[in-house]
């Protein structure tokens, strides 16, 4: 397996999706605010109070006193002003009952606390609802120290809530001077002890000799509630850092007496959540009419509040919105997907869904790579036989008929004599080739009388689709015979006119230089008959070129010289999103497929400018007007801009024929070679049952082929109430039926289906003796 | 994981191409991935021929192929 725990976790630190919010980060106590302020947003204030009580040892104290350091990290500063946390507190424990406490089990270690300042108090409150006894020694009334630190606590009734909430918990307050003798009697007489040095400040030692993180002092004696001096020398007790103090150092007590490490596994290293503020309005500040808000400007008030999450990467993709999480949690789907030893690999889709198009990679401030994720999982299936074989098996057999003798070829330039090679390839891709043979014949044409040295062809597949597919080997394999086509043509300088197979000949042949037909092409003369009727046209970026500024910068220059206005869509460039057809989702997972296009399709304002096949096709699909670039520069005869831009692309099976015609064509043209064209295959299909068959991966070639059996060896059955026939043959992995009837000089297709379980008397299998396939 | 045992053709009246027999429900077996299932199809009775209807190939047994792939 590829994947190991450490490794894992260094994939999930990457995403902060799960990190608190700055608010949260900087509360001594990590009071939930979202979460208090989502309660109080939606008018229970009573469900809020339990999140205060949760979390705050002393709510009334706290909520009266502290300085409210969440506040000044609000997001919301700058945008109508930080939310009235601290207020809203107020108006909460003002309008709710407080929730009644776990009573835990007592526990065996007593605990002292010497002093009763609010890092004392907020300690023995803390230790005393676990169960310790604790035992405060304080100098005057547990309150006195407090009402003079704090004069707002005088007016409030927080204090005499929390001074009674103290007494039902196994807490004893003791009168007694604060001195040396105490300390030593604490120190042997208790198992633990706390040192608040704001009480005790005599008693108290310097700050060096204290561990800030833990405040632990010495032997079993921890330090809290120091008093904080400004630069300018003004010493004051600030609520929130001795409330803080005194939680830290009670939960170094917990350790002491527990004997466990005080610092393992205590703070959770997470990286800060990052958040978005693009789009978000502002809203001003709610200020209450009086001392609190009323129900209704409370929840207004806490309604500002911007749930600050990250999501940036899941907000642009339909894929990581499809599985409800977010890079984080996948990543640990994924790898409990590669766990597994039995059971079902209920990741798989997740694994498989991803369009490898690295947008999220590009957008996250951490650079989380979802695409690196998904295919070394779907390496890692391949490698261990878990791959579902339907996920990309139609692409790959695409691939491999695109590179089979039927459509691949590859023609040195025939000006070139006596065997001298050409000095560049120019290499179209088998999508362009699917989908506009008669432009990349003319484009061909275009660089052959354009740069000298000769330009030679090769016709194939890439390998992308292994690539993507995590088929390591088969892409190898593949590499090593593009390898060879190149090494025979001298290996000369590659022009590819596909952004995908850019990156595939980078992998198959890294030492071959590659640049794109339009770089090529812009240092040309433009064509003569270059379009000049369309004006403002959006442009979107294939995500492969999203790191290849050469292409996209070409692409531009060539659309604005042919006349063309360009205007950037919101995410372009290196931003841009996938067309749908990127790491074979579309193969994978059509549905989710065509919801990436559709979604690109709505972000594009005008006529789309696309510069790669697929993403024009992929567009077109979504009836968006979408022109190839190839539309500007090789406009087609007799048909209007408006018109090319809203034509379908090819099907599927009218992608592997082009191929084939595409190959004819120029063998007859440049190798006069004769290159007879296929018989008809005698099998009429309905457009709207071609259709059905293309969404189920149903070619013609299948159609031809299962007829051809049935008829020629009779084993078919026959419908008496429509005289139809029903056949099935199974060439490979799947069996494939059709009911067809036989009309004059012609055999019409009614309906088709397949499936890839194997059943024996079907298919052409022998009955009573199937194969476990 | 189960399939429902017994699939009729979807609709009309079939008979064997080979043999012009009607077609009977015969119990056999169907296999994917080192799983077999019991069901009964249409089939010549004679010839041992066949027939799986579109409702199951692109119901139950895609549902169940689906399964058997993520095991």
């Amino acid at each position: 397996m590829r994947f190991d725990q450490s490794r894992l976790h260094e994939i999930e630190a990457r995403c902060t999706q799960e990190s608190p919010p700055r608010c949260q980060v900087l509360c001594p106590f990590q009071l939930d605010v979202r979460a208090f302020l989502t309660e109080m947003a939606q008018g229970h204030p009573e469900r809020a109070r339990k999140i205060l009580d949760r979390a705050l040892p002393l709510p009334g104290i706290l909520a009266s006193i502290c300085g409210h350091p969440c506040e000044g990290v609000c997001l919301r500063h700058g945008l109508g002003g930080p939310l009235a946390v601290n207020k809203l507190e107020q108006t909460c424990l003002a309008a709710s009952a407080p929730s009644r406490p776990l009573s835990l089990p007592p526990k065996k270690f007593s605990l002292a606390i010497l002093g009763a300042g609010l890092a004392g108090l907020v300690a023995a409150a803390e230790l005393a609802r676990k169960g310790y006894p604790v035992t405060v020694f304080c100098a005057a009334s547990p309150t006195a120290l407090l009402t003079t630190r704090f004069p707002a606590l005088r007016t409030g009734d927080g204090l005499t809530s929390d001074m009674e909430a103290l007494a039902r918990l196994p807490l004893t307050f003791e009168e007694a001077k604060l001195d040396a003798a105490l300390l030593a009697h604490c120190e042997t007489g208790f198992d633990g002890l706390l040192l608040d040095a704001d009480a005790a400040p005599s008693l108290a030692p310097e700050e060096e000799s204290i561990d800030g993180p833990t405040r632990y002092w010495r032997d079993n004696v921890c330090c809290a509630g120091r008093l904080t001096l400004t630069p300018t020398g003004h010493v004051f007790p600030e609520a929130a850092r001795q409330a803080g103090e005194g939680r830290r150092a009670a939960q170094t007590l917990e350790r002491l007496v527990g004997k466990v490490s005080l610092t393992a596994a205590r703070e959770k290293q997470q990286g800060s959540l990052h958040v978005s503020l693009e789009g978000v309005a502002p809203v001003p500040r709610i200020n209450p009419g009086n001392a609190l808000y009323t129900p209704e400007e409370a929840r207004e008030e806490a309604a500002r509040c911007l749930r600050c999450q990250c999501l940036i990467c899941v907000r642009e993709c339909a894929y990581l919105q499809k599985y409800k999480g977010y890079p984080r949690v996948y990543a640990r789907q994924i790898y409990n997907n590669a766990s597994i030893v039995q059971g079902f690999h209920t990741a798989n889709a997740l694994v498989n869904g991803c369009a490898l198009c690295g947008q999220c990679e590009q957008l996250c401030p951490e650079n989380f790579s979802m695409a690196d994720l998904c295919l070394t999982a779907r390496e890692d299936m391949v490698e261990r036989n878990c791959m579902p074989a339907p996920a990309h098996e139609f692409a790959l057999e695409d691939m491999e008929s695109a590179s089979s003798p039927e459509c691949a070829l590859a023609l040195n330039d025939i000006s070139l004599s006596g065997g001298a090679h050409s000095a560049r390839l120019f290499f179209p891709g088998c999508q362009l080739a699917a989908s506009r043979g008669e432009q990349t014949t003319e484009l061909y044409e275009h660089l052959r009388g354009n740069l000298s040295g000769g330009v030679a062809l090769l016709l194939s597949c890439c390998g992308i689709p292994a690539h993507w597919a995590g088929r390591q080997a088969v892409f190898t394999e593949h590499a090593s015979a593009l390898r060879n086509h190149w090494d025979s043509l001298g290996r000369p300088e590659i022009i590819a006119a596909c952004s995908s197979c850019i990156k595939a000949l980078d992998l198959a042949l890294p030492e071959a230089r590659v640049v794109s037909v339009w770089e090529t092409l812009n240092a040309l003369p433009l064509p003569q008959r270059h379009c000049a009727e369309i004006s403002t046209l959006s442009v979107h970026d294939p995500c492969t070129a999203r790191h290849d500024t050469n292409w996209r910068n070409a692409v531009r220059e060539l659309a604005r010289k042919c006349g063309a206005h360009l205007e950037e869509p919101r995410l372009t460039g290196q931003d841009t999103s996938c067309c749908g057809y990127g790491g074979l989702v579309a193969c994978a997972q059509p549905d989710l497929a065509a919801e990436m296009s559709a979604n690109r399709a709505a972000a594009l304002p005008h006529t789309a400018l696309a510069s790669c096949i697929m993403c024009r096709d992929r567009l077109a699909t979504q009836d968006k007007g979408c022109l190839h670039l190839l539309d500007l520069l090789f406009p087609r005869p007799h048909m209007s801009a408006q018109n090319v831009a809203r034509e379908k692309g090819p099907g599927l099976s009218a992608r592997r024929a082009n191929r084939a015609a595409l190959r004819r064509l120029l063998v007859r043209r440049f190798l006069d070679e004769d290159a007879p064209e296929p018989l008809p295959t005698g099998v009429h299909v309905p457009p709207e049952i071609l259709v059905k068959l293309e969404e189920h991966h149903i070619l013609l070639e299948d159609i031809a082929q299962a007829v051809a059996w049935a008829e020629s060896s009779g084993r078919y059955f026959k419908n008496l109430e429509n005289n139809r026939r029903l056949g099935s043959y199974r060439p490979r992995h799947v069996t494939f039926w059709v009911e067809y009837s036989r009309e004059a000089d012609k055999i019409v297709l009614h309906d088709a289906w397949r499936h890839r379980m194997n059943t024996p008397g079907a298919g052409g299998n022998a009955a009573h003796a199937g194969e476990n396939a | 994981m189960s399939m429902a045992p017994d699939y009729p053709p979807d609709s009309g009246e079939w008979i064997c191409g080979v043999c012009c027999a009607p077609l009977r429900q015969v119990k056999m077996q169907v296999f994917y991935l080192n799983s077999a299932f019991d069901v009964s199809l249409p089939s010549c009775p004679e010839c041992g021929l066949t027939m799986i209807p579109k409702s199951l190939a692109e119901g139950k047994m895609l549902e169940v192929e689906m399964l058997l792939e993520d095991k």
